[in-house]
């Protein structure tokens, strides 16, 4: 009766395998989890994940090996609520958010989730990108309404943040996305600086670095400050920056990057400046950490084509992954085009080199949206 | 200096505004004349307007739209079949003898029409129900509606309605017009309350020749040809196709091995729906279970309109036909009798009847040998005689293992074990990426044989090409030939330069200059090289990115590009590792993001630093993506000042007309210097300003054209015909305009597609026909295989693969006889599913928990929980209580029908349960209470429940008490009495049974007596065993002893004490006798006799008395009205006379006057 299990081997693309089996329904087994390793099996991060993902979804059933070099899901039905989650200071809350913010849409209620741990550590997103640069891509969809309230700012490595994210929308499926015409121009600049647990001058050091190097472009730009004080702070000091350019058509590129051990802020805002710069060279709708997201709801849609622009620089073998992973779930392909130039004169486009991504949804209904 | 005013404002003239508006038209005649009625027709159109609208459903039918499924559904003997005989024959000329399974016909056009037959089962009524696009509905004129037409009638409703036909036969077989005409309006009417109000009746009379008369038939066939269909929900989101088709194509040999085998089958027909996805689609075969489709491949179409053969033609697929015979038009129909030959992509099918090559019937030589063959158990050769090639040759008994070749590969790889140690080692020391891109998932296995491990060292040992042509042999060319043969990647074929066998390679020479040329020459496409799965990821980022290379690597490249075709998965993915490095101009680093699973990528420093620098390249050509102030003005403002402002009136300014620069500062200079010229410099000045003005208006309009494009390319994905933009009078015409363009663009990207990839994107769409391999199908399927019986292929999506709970609103049919109970098992059409469950019925105690119901209520919907297939929830279904029909009573058979309303992986279901104790001890508020509880831990749980007596006294449990076992402590709110009895209302939860039984009844010889779970009663009552019975269920008479009740008696002490307020009124006792204590004689005997009859006597007098006294009463009252009546007459008489009387008296009176008057003079007269 029930379809054999999708079988994966590796530890790679954990988490968004199992997004997708979630969505799909399918059960995986991931199997030669770093077998080879000097510390074989799943990490702690990881198990602390599909902790996660049993506390939102109901009749999950998780079997872990042994060993912990093999994994096999069979999915649930997702149905949110009130949870909690402590997160291994390992990773950043945003290793565990990302996930979780594509699989509550498709809930049964609404997701209001704590979580405790560091809030960004640079490798992660940060809870400030997830905000201003994730959730804009949900609003493309249709799904709205996320709030995300930084309530202790943590940084690594000793962690104590707090991240209160409150999902209320549940959709039956994601409206079908056009963006393929025009590489958006942006128009604004916007960015948080934070530091917890060190001098509020580090902020302000943050933003000059930042705004030295963006001032180049002349864009209206304007960095907010956060310092964490008191209640509000974490364990560990530290300082950080996460910067969006925004278009007026709501896309946006992001960067960020968190301060290590002896940098300088002036150091921290100049690299999260510069890294912003890259993303946007790379063109397209979409920078680097919102691509996944992104076509993972054009596939979990109607059964239309969907498309969207995507710069070259965007197409790494994360999404060559992504997509290959997408088949052997739902058996969708994608194609993807060279995207002919409009017009020569188009100062814009020139030197872009972007492709757009044609995806037929696969026809997901959230079935376990109740009808009254 | 003068003063300077500014001159007046010259007056505007009045305009003739008022005459205008007015339009020379006299404003009274264009007023409403009527506007009551005007209201009511606007009214009226507006509600006309209102019920035209549905809910907006995209229609996904493709241009080549499948064939309409017709089904005729009927009881037996109303004439199915020869309807389906008379209307193949008018589309085709075609005479059917036997039908069997689907016919499909060219109609029109462009219309197609698949006729299938509905046997009269409940199984086939629900499949058929589930697919059919229009529905003949036969019904026996004669009769009348039967229980079959209102079942399947009941079918339809919760699986999406489709388009109904009636038609009335046996017509013919009334004798009087009057009587057919009552008869055919009685019918009329009946169906329109089943179907909608004016739903089409068609009449046909009698039977001509086996067929219905041809005109009747025509006018049929026009209806059906002119007919629309709406799409409905649940066709619109799922693929089916009706199987015209079914061919076995397990290898003989393993059914003659097993014969019980699970086969391999390929089924053929439509597609319809949505498009059906090309890999390893999950389906439904209603009868059978869940299946996956191994292989889908497309077909011809068998049978194509006009209109398609037409564009085939034009599109050179072939070739033209001048007209269109009679004779071509086509009919198909592989399970009946029509042709008699298929042709199928790997066989040709001759059709030879049913009695041919039979055992023991042999008629030849050849029909005896080829039966004798039959009958060998073994294949050919297997025996030990072995096998004779040529006469006179020996017997082979084995097959020597491999060939030469392959015996020379295996040498190769033996050979070349020493020499891959050294590769082998610098392999592991890439231990990180070994398992990174392994994402095979199993299906690749077969792939996979074929590359064993020793290819895989190979491939990874194939690096080392350059090493390898110094000392080049034959075999490696061959080897190498190999590998490029078996990569389909690269656009280019080199293989003309490979001359294998001849002694000079030309190949080889200068090999290395080529191979570099040709991989810069090389585009590789990101969309083919995407899903090769036997190439890693970062191989495919790697040669497609296509970063320069320098030719040191190249030899190594090349190479392994080449390799990489059959190197496969188990190359480790490390193929690729000694090329990272060329990638350093790029800014962004490789590193462990994947082994990690990070999301911010990870960038070179150093490189992002030159990169991004204000005087680098690449910063230039990114100023164009910022939107800046300073940009829009560096535009407008031409000049070589940056610093001016831009409010400055007497800032720098072009003269567009002239096209001379003017700055403020000269203009300023003017002024000074030129003091002499002062009405000169006065009236550049003015100029100026005017000028001034001009350009900034121009320069504003500008601005806001150029934020008005950008808004505009920047919003919206669908540029300027996108739907959102434009306005529309309702909602539901923009909802359709979107609906369209989406399709449109649906249709431009997929005609972009070659059909390969266009198949791979999109799936199979509606109105291809295909054929589909599918694996692992039961042997009964085959072995019992019955076409007239349909087999429908469902998709499943993929949330409907899984088992769960499903919530659902039901309600038992009103028709259905039985109510039915929690617990009993139904069977529920579902979905593509029939499945039989056991659900139990619950309901909502004011939305805080979910109830169990014992039984359905009545007329009510209620909710249902059960086990089963999880589904989208608002689908609807229906149930059924058997599908057999040896067990149909001839009663209504549709149990209960509803919808999903929500599915989950756990239900919470509760049972009331009361516990009832009775107290043993009352103290004042406290009561000790028995017989509740078995045990102190039970009565541990329970502590603070709250309790209550039946007379409505409420309480709490307190505590277990120590010594009698379950007994406990409780308080009330006012004492209770020991007669009372105490009941703790409890929720038991319960869970439904996990049973999910699907209808195969396509495995049974019998398709019709399918039988799952029966029920607890049925089993009794067929194993004829009685009903246990508990002795505590009995209903036995209750004997309740009577009460009695003392008075209340209040102390004397205590009465006297009461206040006055609460003194009891007492009466003291009678003193006096009373009348009867007084009466000495108590009459008795004949006395009490006699005066019992006098009383009756005198109360039947008394009684006529009464009457007769009324009598006189009304006679008096007559007779004194009648007087009354006298008198007053009397009296007028009277009256009158008297008037008359001094009327005439008077009139005396003046005459006497005349002479005399007055009374005396009157008197004096006389």
């Amino acid at each position: 009766m029930v379809a054999p299990p999708v079988l994966y081997n590796g530890h790679v693309d954990f988490r968004m395998r199992l997004v997708l089996a979630t969505l799909s329904g399918r059960a995986i087994k991931i199997d030669r989890i770093r077998s080879d390793d000097m510390e074989p099996g799943l990490k702690d991060y990881e198990v602390s994940f599909l902790r996660l993902l049993e506390a939102i979804t109901n009749g999950s059933v998780i079997e872990i090996s042994y060993t912990g070099t093999t994994v096999i899901y069979k999915p649930g039905l997702i149905v949110n609520g009130t949870v909690t989650h402590n997160c291994p200071l390992s990773r950043a809350v945003g290793y565990f958010l990302e996930p979780v913010l594509l699989l509550a849409p498709f809930g049964k209620s609404a997701l209001s989730l704590t979580l405790q741990g560091v809030t960004s550590n640079g490798v992660d997103l940060g809870v400030d990108t997830i905000r201003t640069a994730l959730f804009p891509i949900y609003n493309k969809f249709g799904i709205m309404r996320q709030e995300l309230r930084v309530i202790k700012r943590g940084a690594p490595p000793l962690g104590g943040g707090e991240v209160n994210v409150f999902l209320p929308h549940v959709v039956l499926q994601p409206t079908t996305l056009h963006a393929a015409v025009k590489t958006p121009s942006v128009s604004k600049i916007r960015g948080v600086a934070y530091s917890t647990r060190v001098s509020p001058a580090s902020v302000n050091r943050i933003i000059e670095g930042a705004r030295g190097v963006l001032s180049m472009t002349g864009c209206e730009t304007f960095i907010y400050s956060d310092v964490a004080r008191g209640e509000e702070s974490g364990k560990s000091p530290g300082f950080g920056v996460s910067l969006v350019a925004e278009a007026r058509s709501g896309w946006c590129y992001t960067a960020e990057s968190v301060g290590g051990p002896g940098e300088t802020p002036e150091d921290v805002g100049e690299r999260a400046a510069r890294a912003l710069l890259e993303e946007v060279a790379q063109g397209g709708m979409v920078c680097r950490s919102q691509v996944k997201t992104l076509i993972v709801l054009m596939v979990v849609g109607k059964e239309d084509i969907g498309r969207v622009l995507i710069g070259k620089g965007v197409i790494d073998e994360g999404f060559v992954r992504l997509l290959r992973d997408i088949k052997t779930m739902w058996g969708a392909e994608v194609r993807i085009k060279e995207q002919e130039t409009l017009d020569e004169e188009d100062e814009q486009a020139e030197g872009l080199e972007e492709y757009v991504v044609s995806i037929k949804g696969v026809g997901f209904i959230n079935s376990s949206k109740k009808i009254a | 200096m003068e003063q300077q005013n500014k001159a007046h404002r010259a007056v505007r003239k009045k305009s003739q505004k008022v005459a205008a508006q007015n339009n020379g038209q006299n404003p009274k005649a264009f007023a409403v004349a009527a506007p009551r009625r005007l209201e009511r027709q606007a009214r009226r159109t507006l509600d006309v307007n209102e019920k035209r609208f549905h809910v907006p459903m995209v229609d996904r039918t493709p241009e080549e739209p499948p064939p309409v499924i017709v089904a005729v559904v009927g009881p037996p003997g109303t004439g199915k079949t020869t309807l389906i005989k008379s209307l193949v024959r008018r589309y085709t000329k075609h005479t059917l003898s036997d039908i069997r399974g689907p016919v499909t016909v060219v109609s029109g056009k462009r219309r197609r029409l698949t006729f299938i037959e509905c046997a009269n089962d409940m199984n086939s009524m629900i499949d058929i129900g589930k697919i059919a696009d229009l529905v003949l509905l036969m019904i026996d004129g004669n009769f009348g509606f039967e229980m079959e037409t209102m079942e399947f009638l009941n079918i339809l409703a919760p699986h999406g309605f489709p388009r109904i036909l009636g038609v009335a036969t046996h017509l013919d077989l009334f004798k009087s017009p009057a009587t057919l005409r009552a008869s055919k309006k009685r019918l009329k009417h009946r169906l329109w309350t089943e179907v909608y109000k004016g739903a089409k009746l068609f009449y046909l009379s009698g039977v001509l020749n086996g067929r219905y008369p041809d005109r009747e038939i025509l006018n049929l066939a026009r209806f059906i040809s002119v007919m629309k269909f709406r799409p409905l929900k649940w066709r619109n989101e799922h693929s089916y196709l009706l199987a015209d088709r079914i061919v076995d194509i397990t290898h003989p040999a393993e059914i003659e091995r097993n014969s019980k085998i699970d086969r391999k089958v390929t089924i053929y027909g439509y597609v319809h729906g949505t498009p059906l996805p090309a890999l390893n689609a999950r389906v439904h075969v209603p009868g059978i279970g869940d299946l996956t489709i191994s292989d889908t491949e497309r077909l011809p179409d068998p049978c194509p309109t006009p209109y398609q053969e037409k564009k085939d033609v034009e599109e050179g697929k072939i070739k033209r036909r001048k007209r269109l015979d009679d004779r071509l038009k086509v009919i198909y129909a592989p399970m009946s009798d029509v042709g008699g030959v298929l042709i199928d992509k790997d066989a040709v099918y001759i059709d030879i009847g049913h009695r041919s090559f039979v055992e023991g019937e042999e008629k030849g030589v050849g029909e005896r040998l080829v039966v004798g063959l039959q009958n060998a158990k073994t294949t050919l050769g297997e025996g030990a005689a072995g096998i004779r090639l040529f006469s006179g040759a020996e017997a082979l008994n084995e097959i020597k293992p491999e060939d030469d070749e392959d015996d020379d590969i295996r040498k190769r790889n033996s050979g070349r074990k020493e020499r891959r140690h050294g590769r082998a080692i610098a392999g592991e020391s890439y231990p990180g990426h070994s398992d990174v891109g392994n994402d095979d998932d199993g299906d690749d296995e077969d792939e996979d044989e074929d590359y064993d491990d020793a290819d895989a060292e190979e491939a990874a040992y194939s690096k080392s090409m350059a090493s390898r042509l110094v000392d080049n042999d034959e075999g490696e060319a061959e080897e190498f030939e190999f590998a490029d043969s078996d990569s389909d990647l690269g656009d280019y074929d080199d293989v003309d330069d490979f001359e294998v066998g001849s002694g000079d390679l030309r190949w080889k020479s200068n090999l290395a200059d080529r191979a570099l040329k040709d991989y810069n020459r090389r585009k590789w496409d990101i969309g083919k090289l995407l899903y090769l799965d036997h190439i890693s990821p970062e191989d495919v980022i790697m040669r497609w990115k296509h970063e320069q290379l320098s030719s040191a690597v190249v030899d190594g490249e090349e190479e392994d590009i080449e390799d990489d075709a059959f190197a496969s998965e188990n190359g480790d993915g490390d193929n690729g590792d000694n090329f990272f490095k060329k990638r350093e101009n790029s800014s962004i680093l490789p590193a462990d993001a994947e082994v990690i699973d990070r999301t911010i990528p990870v960038y070179d420093d150093e490189s992002l630093k030159d990169k991004w620098s204000v005087s680098s390249p690449a910063f230039a050509a990114l100023k164009g993506r910022f939107i800046t102030r300073q940009s829009d003005e560096s535009d407008e403002v031409n000049s070589s000042d940056l610093d001016s402002d831009g409010d400055d009136v007497f800032g720098n300014f072009e003269d567009l007309e002239t096209g001379q620069t003017i700055t403020g500062s000269s203009a300023e200079e003017e002024k000074q210097h030129s003091v002499s010229g002062e009405e000169e410099a006065e009236e550049q000045k003015e100029i100026s300003y005017d000028k001034v003005r001009e350009a900034n208006a121009r320069k504003k309009e500008k601005f806001r054209l150029r934020f008005e494009e950008e808004e505009q390319q920047e919003d919206d994905g669908l540029g300027d015909d996108d739907p959102e933009k434009k306005l529309y009078d309702t909602w539901h015409d923009a909802q359709k305009a979107k609906i369209a363009k989406q399709l449109e663009i649906n249709k431009a990207e997929f005609d972009e597609m070659d059909s390969a990839t266009r198949e791979r994107v999109e799936g199979y769409r509606a109105g291809q026909y295909v054929r589909m391999v599918i694996d692992n199908v039961p042997c009964e399927f085959i072995e019992t295989l019955d076409p007239t019986f349909p087999v429908i292929i469902g998709s499943l999506l993929a949330s409907e693969d899984r088992l769960g709970f499903l919530q659902v609103r039901i309600k038992r049919h009103r028709w259905h006889k039985k109510i039915l109970k929690s617990n009993d098992p139904l069977i529920f059409s579902l979905g593509w599913r029939r499945f039989q469950s056991i659900p139990i019925y619950t309901t909502s105690d004011s939305r805080t928990r979910n109830r169990m119901l014992k039984y359905t209520p009545e007329h009510l919907h209620c909710t249902g929980t059960f086990y089963g297939p999880l589904i989208a929830p608002n689908t609807g279904f229906c149930a059924v209580q058997s599908v057999a029909n040896g067990a149909a009573s001839g009663a209504f058979r549709i149990a209960a029908t509803g919808i999903v309303l929500d599915v989950d992986q756990s239900v919470q279901i509760v049972k009331k349960l009361k516990l009832v104790g009775t107290p043993y001890k009352i103290f004042k508020n406290t009561a000790f209470i028995q017989g509740m509880f078995n045990s102190a831990l039970e009565v541990a749980k329970f502590e603070g429940a709250t309790i209550k007596t039946v007379s409505g006294i409420r309480g709490q449990i307190k505590r277990a008490l120590s010594k009698p076992e379950g007994y406990y402590r409780a308080t009330f709110e006012d004492k209770i009495l020991m007669s009372d009895i105490v009941i703790l209302r409890a929720w038991y939860p319960i869970q439904p049974r996990k049973l999910y039984n699907p209808v195969t009844s396509l495995l049974l010889n019998e398709k019709t007596e399918w039988q799952g779970m029966r029920l607890t009663g049925e089993l009794r009552h067929e194993k004829n065993l009685p009903v246990p019975q508990l002795k505590d269920s009995d209903y036995t008479t209750i004997e309740r002893a009577v009460r009695r009740f003392n008075p209340l008696r209040v102390p004397k002490t205590i009465r006297s004490e009461l206040p006055f307020k609460s003194q009891i009124a007492m009466m003291n006792p009678q003193k006096k006798e009373s009348y009867l204590q007084k009466r000495a004689v108590v009459v008795g005997g004949t006395e009490k006799k006699k005066r019992d009859m006098m009383q009756k006597v005198m109360t039947l007098r008394n009684e006529q008395v009464r009457k007769r006294h009324e009598k006189k009463r009304e006679r008096k009252t007559a007779y004194q009205k009648k007087v009354a009546e006298n008198e007053e007459k009397r009296k007028e008489r009277e009256r009158k006379d008297k008037q008359e009387f001094f009327k005439r008296q008077g009139k005396r009176r003046n005459t006497g006057e005349s002479g005399g008057g007055g009374k005396r003079h009157r008197g004096d007269d006389e």
